[in-house]
């Protein structure tokens, strides 16, 4: 764009400066601190980490949560990202506009409102015991279900965007084509809508995992101590025990994960198209 | 006389009046305290003070463990003159030879104090303005509470809520536990046994106090153990909720004021401290639910007395845990339930 690419480099510089002081040097202290003890470098932060059961058990709820999140947000969102493009103009636009508005209220005022959904007295225990389908009111405030719920319906729409815009782009012709040819709807969608949205996927899933890992209100309002996500234990490390150390190596964890998770992703759907 | 003569004489007579206290000399004393209802005590406490001193009250507000910090890392030139504490905090404090034992005869005040108050952490580190009951709110319609064996009472099989030992309130809940189970050791063992048998039986351990109303609210909880300083806005619920009087007794936490060791206004200290044990200033915390009193004289309206932690009978009856048994084993306490009850 630039003749000279100098003047490119000079307009980049004020964001790439702010990145870098703002973003990449604090990750990085934050990083080097967890390897770091009063001794030197060490990874023994890491080994008692890993060998408290507690702190195990966390990690695996936070991985299992944030894959279970993930893969049922990329169902429902192909399902309703296939819809939206399906659609006509005017109900496309309206259709998308009613998964962009839960975005658009404070993702705390949303959790609350589960609160009183899921509760003992709520919407959908009333809807239980009235279809006879439980005698008791089913306890599901502070239980994983209730996180799994309210992490789901906060990220869900940034799968269904992200895999829209994905969709609208597939030729036209394509589905059809493949009909003709005598492809089931499974093989559709693995052999050809799959390979051909993967970035759509990509991006959504990486956004939705990342996401649902790092959300703390959720985990900490409708799971609570009973259902601790490792963005929880470490709000409770720093503020309660003031161990920044271990709080540095959940962080660290954290970022991990979803750089393994982007890549996962990535390589998963990758695949297929190879097939 | 030129102009330098000028200021140099006015800059002369104004240290003068300083010296005699002729003006108003801007001396500042710096106060580390909890966050909490600072513009009420601003009002109730600092701006009187004020008046009286001369001087300026700044604040340093913070959590005790991030204040406790910066005293540390101060201790060779401390910024703060007085610091606000919770009573083990105090003795941690003092442990490190952060603050410096009161000489109780420069506040005259002192004897006004309840016993509890006089000196909770030893040799005078720390002087008790307010002290807080705990014990078990309940619905008196589903469940008489008279005992904190109570707790497990069938009736309240997946109805109560407890705090999290990530609280203030965690450890007195394992401390009464444990002392109505007769647990002997100062690890609480049985209390933590205790509740990690019955784990499954509890909807949550909350960590913020106003979850607590919105659970009552839902029905989702018919007993609760908590502070007294929730019970204003629990009270409000306007449900059949009742503050229990188990026959073990009621537990509790003390806050302590304390001088920080170095401190640069020791005299405004002293006076500062004497002035948030006075009759007056407690009244007008204690009217504005702020803080118990912890001085005798005050008197307060049956309505105000009734949402605080009042009286002598209540200062009696109080069991705190001992602030170097809080240091001695909180780590242990912590251990013990995230093996056995976080988990």
């Amino acid at each position: 764009m630039f003749a000279d690419r100098r003047i490119g480099l000079a307009l980049a510089a004020p964001a790439m400066l702010f990145v870098g002081l703002a973003f990449l040097l604090p990750v990085g202290i934050l990083l080097s601190e967890s390897l770091h003890a009063p001794s030197g470098w060490t990874l023994s932060r890491y080994i008692t980490f890993f060998t408290d059961p507690l702190s195990l058990e966390v990690t695996l709820r936070t991985l299992r949560l944030g894959i279970g999140v993930t893969i049922v947000s990329a169902i429902i969102g192909y399902v309703a990202a296939l819809a939206i493009v399906e659609a006509g103009p005017q109900t496309r636009g309206r259709m998308t506009a009613l998964f962009v508005l839960p975005m658009m209220i404070s993702p705390v005022a949303r959790t609350y409102a589960w609160i009183v959904l899921l509760g003992r007295t709520g919407l959908i225990n009333k809807a239980v015991v009235g279809l006879g389908l439980s005698d008791e009111p089913l306890r599901l405030l502070f239980t994983e279900t209730a996180v799994f719920i309210g992490l789901l319906q906060l990220f869900l729409p940034l799968m269904v965007l992200s895999l829209t815009s994905a969709l609208e782009n597939l030729p036209a012709d394509v589905i059809p084509a493949a009909r003709v040819l005598g492809a089931g709807w499974l093989t559709i969608f693995f052999r050809v809508i799959l390979p051909l949205t993967r970035e759509g996927l990509i991006v959504g899933g990486t956004l939705v995992f990342t996401g649902a890992v790092t959300a703390y209100i959720t985990p900490a309002v409708l799971g609570g101590a009973k259902v601790l996500m490792l963005e929880t234990l470490l709000y409770q490390r720093v503020s309660v025990a003031n161990d920044i150390a271990t709080a540095s190596v959940i962080a660290a964890i954290l970022i991990a994960m979803s750089i393994v998770t982007h890549s996962l992703i990535r390589r998963m759907t990758g695949m297929r198209r190879a097939a | 006389m030129s102009s330098k003569q000028v200021i140099g004489l006015a800059a002369g007579m104004a240290a003068g009046l300083v010296a005699t206290g002729a003006i108003a000399q801007q001396r500042t004393l710096v106060v580390s305290n909890f966050a909490v209802s600072q513009d009420l005590l601003r009002k109730d406490l600092y701006a009187p003070f004020e008046a009286k001193c001369n001087c300026k009250v700044v604040l340093d507000v913070g959590n005790a463990a991030d204040r406790l910090a910066k005293l540390e890392a101060r201790k060779a030139n401390p910024e703060a003159d007085v610091a606000v504490l919770a009573d083990f905090s105090a003795l941690e404090a003092a442990r490190k030879d952060l603050i410096e034992p009161i000489d109780v005869s420069k506040l005259p005040n002192f004897a006004k104090l309840y016993d509890i108050a006089k000196d909770p952490i030893g040799k005078n580190y720390g002087v008790g303005y307010t002290f807080y009951a705990t014990s078990i709110v309940y619905r008196k319609d589903k469940i008489d509470v008279t005992s904190w064996t109570d707790l497990w009472s069938p009736k309240l099989k997946n109805r109560i809520a407890l705090p999290n030992i990530t609280t203030t309130q965690g450890p007195l809940l394992l401390f009464m536990v444990n002392r109505a189970l007769n647990g002997a050791t100062p690890d609480f063992a049985t209390g933590v046994d205790k509740i990690a048998g019955m784990k499954g039986d509890i909807v949550t351990f909350y960590e913020r106090a106003a979850q607590l109303t919105q659970l009552f609210q839902q029905e989702e909880i018919y007993a609760t153990v908590t502070g007294r300083f929730n019970w204003p806005l629990i009270a409000k619920l306007n449900m059949p909720i009742a503050w229990a009087q188990p026959k073990e007794g009621l537990t509790g936490g003390l806050n302590v004021l304390t001088i920080v060791k170095g401190s640069k206004n020791r005299d405004l200290a002293y006076e500062f401290i004497n002035e948030w044990l006075s009759t007056e200033a407690q009244t007008r915390i204690a009217n504005d639910l702020i803080d118990s009193p912890a001085n005798r004289e005050v008197k307060l309206e049956p309505q105000i007395a009734d949402a605080l932690t009042y009286g002598e009978e209540t200062a009696k009856s109080l069991h705190v845990i001992p602030p170097d048994q809080v240091l001695a084993n909180r780590d242990s306490w912590l251990a013990g339930w995230n093996s056995k009850i976080a988990r």
